[in-house]
């Protein structure tokens, strides 16, 4: 087998950065990846002085290492009625339903807008006059035409995700290389064929983008939306908690709510790059 | 035998006052490799998009194997200056995309791209990714996918405008063993004298204004190659040189009537 088989399919390299640093090994270099690793190191220690410090009470800034052995107790027996596991695992399974749902409805729609004019007309400015408007704010509204339950904050979740993903495919669609369509074209591809073969693959990159940046802005309206209205999830621990003054679960939570985002923009990277690694070379 | 031609083309674009093709005609047989020159705005894109079925004159019609043109079609396949090809597939699935879209299974399709790779002497780029490629690698493959499908013309649209001088001498002399051996007619337009009067059987000179053939010639240049003589021997040839300046002249004496009247 041709050794360069297997290229297209590996991992692109590693930057400089995560490279091993053979050079020195008495005196390590401040690279950029142990600079961030050293941030981190120092807000902890920050953190660490001022809750011992004395200055500042236990119930306003707990140390780390109790938040830290606060994650045992939530994790085994829970907060108000449910383990850190089952808040979390609440919180995930209404944005995935969101995103599925987002995914279903956005991209066959966003390919419409892309590539009918008229579809464009009609939907362009209803998709442009209702993104900007913060979802928090039409919340209420929802509430009072699906309750309180599960409904309104999994159709929140999903309007929001679909409108990034919308505009990001029909962004795609609308510029796929036109050379590109004529070349398929006089290769025999039929209107199917092009959609298949060369709009939706072109287009890839940039869905994967709108869904990127539709589950950052998901996941924070949910945790929002949590606050507001509900009984099991990582936005509804947060506020329990501090109706109780429980601080350490406050924190905890916060700090989960951020691993998760992290995650998954992380996952999202991951998937861009395995989908459409030619997206990293521009040629 | 497949001969492509144009019977009186004429192609407008709303808002614009001179005609891109004014009453063009010719016929690209089937051994022929035609070349269509001239400097920008001469129509000779047009001309290309109008065989290859992207547009439709306003008058006249464009005819192969006496049926009438009116869309892109597998028997045609164009080489665009920058490939046009799919990155998200390796070099091996371009070149039998054109067989992936009539339904050629897979082990044929590939057999076959294999095949056509060799024949562009590219054969170890299969399993590449085209961002791995050079810009002279790219056109291979280029040419390589317009090859692998059925097609019984190839339409290059100025296929090495972008290479640089030397990997544009060996693209030429590729383009005429291809041709050669694969028995397509070829209709291919450059803005480069040197490159139509080398490659063509038939060479069109175009000049803007309305766009139209103000000079056919026969260069026979892309025979002699094909007989055994070197590129460099023939671009260097008197009689190459004396053509070469005959054309430029062309172009000129009519640039010089145009902006006097």
């Amino acid at each position: 087998m041709n050794p360069l088989d297997t290229t297209f399919e590996a991992a692109p390299a590693p930057s400089p950065e995560e490279l091993p640093d053979s050079t020195d090994q008495a005196a390590p270099r401040l690279t950029p990846a142990r600079l961030r690793v050293l941030s981190l190191l120092a807000f902890v220690g920050l953190w660490w002085l001022l809750a011992h410090s004395g200055k500042i009470p236990p119930l306003f800034l707990p140390g780390p290492e109790a938040v830290l052995a606060k994650l045992g107790v939530l994790a085994t027996v829970g907060f108000m009625d449910a383990t850190l596991w089952q808040h979390l695992g609440a919180s995930l399974a209404r944005i995935l339903l969101g995103l599925a749902l987002a995914v279903l409805i956005g991209i066959p729609l966003g390919v419409l807008m892309g590539r009918v004019d008229v579809a464009r007309a009609l939907l362009d400015p209803l998709v442009e006059a209702w993104r900007p408007v913060p979802p928090l704010a039409y919340l209420p509204l929802i509430v009072i035409w699906f309750g309180i339950g599960e409904l309104s904050k999994v159709i929140l979740i999903t309007l929001q995700i679909l409108a990034a993903v919308l505009i990001a495919t029909a962004h795609g669609v609308r510029h796929v290389s036109p050379e590109r369509l004529r070349a398929a074209e006089s290769l025999g591809a039929s209107r199917r064929q092009l959609l298949w073969h060369v709009v939706l693959p072109e287009a890839l990159p940039d869905i994967v983008t709108g869904i990127r940046i539709g589950l950052g802005t998901g996941w924070s309206t949910l945790v929002a939306a949590e606050l507001v209205a509900a009984t099991r999830g990582l936005g509804f621990m947060v506020q329990s908690a501090a109706q109780f003054l429980a601080t350490d679960v406050v924190v905890l939570g916060i700090l989960v709510i951020a691993l998760v985002a992290f995650a998954l923009e992380l996952g999202l990277r991951a998937l861009q790059q395995h989908l459409a690694p030619w997206a990293l070379h521009k040629n | 035998m497949a001969t492509l031609a144009t019977e009186h083309v004429s192609v407008s674009y709303p808002g614009q006052r001179l005609a891109a093709l004014a009453d063009v005609s010719l016929t690209i047989g089937a051994d022929d490799l035609a070349v269509a020159i001239g400097p920008s705005g001469c129509g000779k894109t047009t001309l290309l998009n109008l065989l290859a079925g992207f547009i439709r004159p306003n008058r006249g019609r464009v005819l192969f194997d006496g049926q009438p043109v009116t869309a892109p079609g597998a028997d045609r396949a164009v080489v665009f200056q920058h490939g046009a090809l799919l990155p998200w597939l390796n070099v091996r699935d371009n070149v039998a995309f054109g067989l992936r879209l009539q339904g050629v299974e897979r082990v044929a399709r590939r057999a076959r791209a294999d095949e056509v790779l060799e024949l562009v002497d590219l054969p170890q780029a299969a399993g590449r990714a085209i961002w791995q490629l050079s810009g002279g690698q790219k056109q291979r493959v280029g040419i390589a996918r317009a090859l692998a499908s059925q097609s019984r013309v190839l339409l290059m649209d100025e296929p090495f405008g972008a290479l640089d001088a030397f990997t544009r001498e060996q693209m030429q002399e590729l383009l005429l063993k291809v041709w050669a051996q694969s028995r397509r007619s070829v209709f291919l337009i450059t803005h480069d004298i040197d490159e139509a009067l080398f490659l063509a059987t038939r060479l069109y000179l175009m000049s803007p204004g309305p766009g139209r053939i103000v000079e056919e010639v026969q260069p026979g240049f892309s025979q002699r190659y094909r007989a055994g003589e070197s590129a460099r021997a023939i671009k260097s040839d008197p009689r190459f040189i004396a053509l070469r300046e005959h054309l430029l002249d062309t172009l000129f004496r009519l640039r010089r009537q145009e902006e006097a009247a």
